[in-house]
């Protein structure tokens, strides 16, 4: 029987623990400098996202709180009890010790049963959904697109943005005001993401989600990036769409405007350039060539035969790969006449900026 | 043929290639296991590097057509699951479990065969896919349906069915190996080896197996059921034709989840197996480590659902509580392991660095998950990078690394020769490091918004630089499988004779030759703990010369569960 393991000398521990010292010590510069930023999440945009994001720092906090204490044991530990030649005797043969099982069972249990009640609490916060919204708007996720339908108090159709980004795109809300958007999808899953709300729900076909948020006033004349989060096919990364927060009154012309623009007659195509014809119709072009005359402008009447969450485009990139003409989307079950430029004579390919295998070749001649 | 580079050092087996397709010696099928797996490995590390690469910079430079990166990113996770991780621990089970209970075989040696062939016809079946008109599966591991069904721009091809297929096999093979492990485990323990006696690689592997058991089918009714809604017009998942899309998530996740313990619990049996022979102490807290896997077990099976917060689908509460709770029993595992050390007198031989690796960085992938379980955090990062993050630290950075440790400690056991400690380190460094810079960085991504699964990002989101830091360390991985791939080879021929107990051994894979001849023991030695080497080593007992031997493999039908008399207590 081996016994009386040799005494360690104190220097080891006093390297040890110097390590570990100087662990915590990296860790906390790390945290508080400029590259422990990027350890939160982005700035919180809502007043929900604020409570999600106080939570964040809880957990956090107790993270940090918990990697130091175990990794700092486990350095500590490796550090202290190398084997050393002289060692030759078995170190004392414990093999376990019942009350510091039923602590080390105990006090993660107390600090999970307070993660749980205090993310509970958030989630009241975060996740209510009120009767009497401010604004109603319908979001409808489409491979791989989306529109935003402005309804009334009612849910009846007031306007819908069928741009989802870039000029005067966008889903517009009022900084201030409760949003409740409820989602909808007629084909595959997708999820609405937008980073500074701390927020995404799952736009689930043939289930309504719904959620609400109220935006900070102090963001008004902000974009907020989002985008799909949920796998969605080929086109899930352009699935993009921005959230533009304005003041109450610019929301209201805005939306005025949308449903001006909505209710206008489109301008007619200018008369004496050449019209094509083209339709997109399960997700592919009827027509994968069309013709066009040499350095003069000509139409495209584009007929969308998909079902409405479907949007497509024309746009024409030249032998070289540049884009040299680009068109909004239109939804389905609409038609909308597109204008070219005069384009040099040569061979192009026309192309859905939302689904990458709609392609086409445009001889200009 | 890699059999002809194993047998050098396996000359016990030398008997070629048709010894080695017909053996159903458990030795030689977890070897089998263990180097399909690591195959597979590789094959799942090419198309991970694929993706890597692809992401390194803004814009698309690899994949003009995104859709094979869809493949590419399903194949990868597919691969890595159900072709490297379950099979490779199901591997080193099937070496080590008959040897640890001194039994001379698994209970169903040809049922074992059988399990092992399914394998690689399961992943021949799901990367034929590439050779399909539109390509192989490409709507995630997760294959979420409707995208899953067929459907002009779902999954229209061939492909998706394979994936179906496939695991469909793959699942038949884990439940014939998880009744055979459970079969082994009960029935075919040497005299003195008690249930409480069973190293901790054998109860993972009994709690692992339970698991498999209890969920697989259910898992394989999800697959059955896509499988008809996409050729026979079923309407199961599909809500175009009044199916209900989040009962395939449900069910799905109800194999899934456990499926996370079914990967990591046989990996902890490994470290706990290296941890106490390497720091010259037992386990510490033996008992409370079987609690803790057996409730792992248990509470594996009430959290599948936080996987689906963000559907609006699920009664939140119920979910958040019990992820939470699962943290604890892994919280105590975590104590006992850093106990096990506490005191010791360790010594840092390539299985114990690779040990401790998997603590640290399954600490990291234990802590990461609580933030998930906060609903209103998961909000925010459900489908981000940092999930990506958290899956690798877990599974990765825990599972791979405890695999690691298993080959390196039973290699010996294995081939009878040595590795290089040397080259052993190297590929640890480089592994460690490159796990950390590919990882760490998305949770950074994750929480500054990058979506998983999206094949480009814009230039002036804020993510360039932690991409291409993620894939710096996604190739520093991949080269630190060349000082391990060369380990082996040259080890095979010319590494140090091993002899039968090199790492002073706890268990009773450690009492016999190294490599163990076809029947296992000539004897045993008397089993009065769970250390009856060590034991026998240091005088403990009787001396090991008592009544265990069994010389006879065919007879396995012997009562081996009964106790050696007086050795009770």
């Amino acid at each position: 029987m081996s016994s009386s393991p040799r005494k360690r000398p104190a220097s080891e521990a006093i390297v040890a623990g110097g390590v570990v010292v100087l662990l915590i010590a990296i860790v906390a510069i790390v945290l508080l400098s400029g590259a422990g930023r990027s350890l939160y999440p982005p700035k919180a945009a809502t007043h929900e996202a604020a409570a999600t994001s106080g939570l964040y720092d809880i957990v956090f906090a107790i993270a940090v709180a918990v990697f130091l204490a175990v990794e700092g044991l486990i350095v500590w530990s490796i550090l202290r009890y190398r084997r050393r030649p002289e060692d030759v005797d078995l170190p004392p043969q414990t093999h376990g010790n019942n009350f510091v099982e039923v602590l080390w069972t105990l006090i993660p249990t107390v600090i999970v049963l307070y993660l749980f009640v205090v993310s509970y609490n958030t989630l009241n916060t975060v996740d209510t959904v009120t009767t009497d919204p401010d604004i109603r708007i319908q979001a409808i996720a489409g491979q791989f697109q989306w529109q935003f339908e402005y309804l009334d108090a009612q849910g009846n159709h007031i306007a819908t943005q069928t741009k989802p980004n870039g000029d005067g795109g966008g889903m517009a809300v009022p900084v201030g005001e409760r949003v409740q958007v409820t989602l909808t999808s007629h084909d595959v899953i997708h999820a609405w993401y937008v980073p500074r709300f701390l927020f995404k729900r799952d736009v689930i076909p043939g289930q309504t989600n719904k959620f609400e948020f109220t935006v900070n006033e102090d963001e008004a004349g902000q974009t907020f990036r989002g985008q799909c989060a949920e796998l969605c096919g080929t086109g899930h990364r352009v699935m993009l769409f921005n959230v533009v927060a304005m003041t109450p009154s610019d929301f209201d012309a805005w939306l005025q405007n949308l449903i001006a623009v909505e209710n206008a007659t489109p301008p007619p195509a200018p008369s004496g350039a050449p019209v094509l014809k083209e339709e997109a119709k399960n997700i592919s072009f009827a027509q994968t060539t069309l013709q066009a005359p040499a350095n003069a402008p000509f139409v495209i009447e584009f007929t969308n035969s998909d079902p409405s969450s479907i949007t497509h485009d024309i746009d024409i990139k030249d032998s070289g790969g540049k884009v040299v003409a680009e068109q909004d989307t239109i939804p389905g079950g609409t038609k909308q006449d597109y204008t070219y430029p005069a384009l040099p004579a040569g061979t192009y390919t026309f192309f859905c900026s939302i689904h990458s295998n709609m392609t086409g070749t445009l001889t200009v001649q | 043929m890699a059999t002809h580079a194993l047998s050098p050092a396996v000359a016990a087996y030398r008997g070629g290639l048709y010894e080695w397709l017909t053996t159903t010696d458990h030795k030689k099928i977890g070897m089998m296991y263990v180097l399909n797996s690591f195959i597979f490995f590789l094959i799942g590390g090419i198309f991970a590097l694929l993706v890597r690469s692809e992401l390194a910079q803004p814009g698309i430079q690899i994949f003009t057509n995104e859709h094979v990166y869809n493949e590419s990113f399903s194949i990868h996770a597919t691969v890595m699951i159900f072709l490297f991780i379950i099979p490779m621990l199901a591997g080193l089970g099937n070496y080590i479990v008959p040897l640890q209970i001194g039994a001379p075989d698994m209970a169903f040696p040809r049922i074992n065969a059988l399990s092992f062939w399914m394998l690689p016809l399961g992943g021949i079946l799901l990367l034929a896919g590439f050779l399909t008109p539109g390509g192989a599966a490409a709507a995630g591991w997760t294959s979420y349906p409707p995208l899953s069904e067929r459907g002009a721009l779902a999954s229209p091809g061939p492909g998706q069915d394979l994936w179906l297929a496939s695991l469909v096999l793959i699942g038949t093979s884990s439940i014939l190996g998880a009744v055979n492990f459970i079969v082994t485990i009960f029935k075919m323990r040497a005299p003195g080896m008690t249930l409480f006696r069973m190293p901790i690689m054998v109860w993972t592997v009994l709690v692992t197996s339970v698991l498999v058991l209890m969920a697989t089918p259910v898992f394989t009714s999800a697959l059955v059921m896509l499988f008809i809604d996409r050729n026979y017009g079923g309407s199961f998942f599909n809500p175009a034709t009044g199916g209900i899309a989040v009962l395939y998530q449900n069910v799905f996740w109800f194999y899934s989840h456990p499926a996370v313990y079914v990967m990591v619990l046989p990996a902890m049996g490994v470290i706990s197996e290296v941890l106490p022979v390497f720091s010259r102490k037992p386990l510490f807290g033996y008992k409370a480590f079987i609690f803790a896997t057996a409730g792992i077990g248990a509470l594996g099976f009430t959290v599948w659902a936080h996987h689906m917060f963000t559907t609006g689908a699920v009664f939140l509460p119920f979910f958040s509580l019990m992820t939470a709770a699962i943290g604890v029993p892994t919280g105590v595992k975590m104590f006992n392991w850093i106990f096990t050390m506490f005191r010791g007198q360790l010594t840092f031989s390539t299985p114990l660095i690779f040990s401790i690796g998997f603590l640290t960085m399954f600490l990291v992938g234990g802590i990461n998950g609580v933030f998930s379980a906060a609903v209103p955090v998961d909000f925010a990062l459900h489908d981000t990078y940092w999930v990506v993050a958290h899956l690798h630290y877990v599974l990765f950075g825990g599972s791979a690394f405890g695999v690691f440790a298993g080959i390196y400690y039973w290699f010996p056991k294995m081939t009878g020769r040595m590795l290089s400690e040397s080259l052993g380190k190297i590929h640890f460094v480089l592994m460690f490091v490159g796990f950390n810079l590919t990882f760490f960085p998305m949770h950074m991504l994750g929480l500054s918004g990058m979506p998983r699964r999206i094949a480009d990002y814009a230039s002036d989101a804020g993510w360039n630089d932690w991409n291409l830091v993620a894939t710096i360390g996604g190739f520093t991985i991949a080269i630190s499988m060349l000082p391990f791939i060369w380990n082996v080879l040259v080890s095979l021929r010319n590494g140090k004779i091993a002899g039968d107990d090199p790492w002073e051994g706890n268990t009773l894979e450690w009492a016999t030759s190294s490599p163990p001849p076809p029947y296992n023991f000539d004897r045993l030695p008397e089993i009065r703990s769970e250390r009856p080497v060590f034991d026998q080593r240091h005088g403990l007992g009787h001396g090991g010369h008592a009544n265990g031997g069994h010389d006879d493999p065919g007879h396995d039908d012997a009562p081996k569960s009964l106790p050696a008399p007086g050795a009770a207590s």
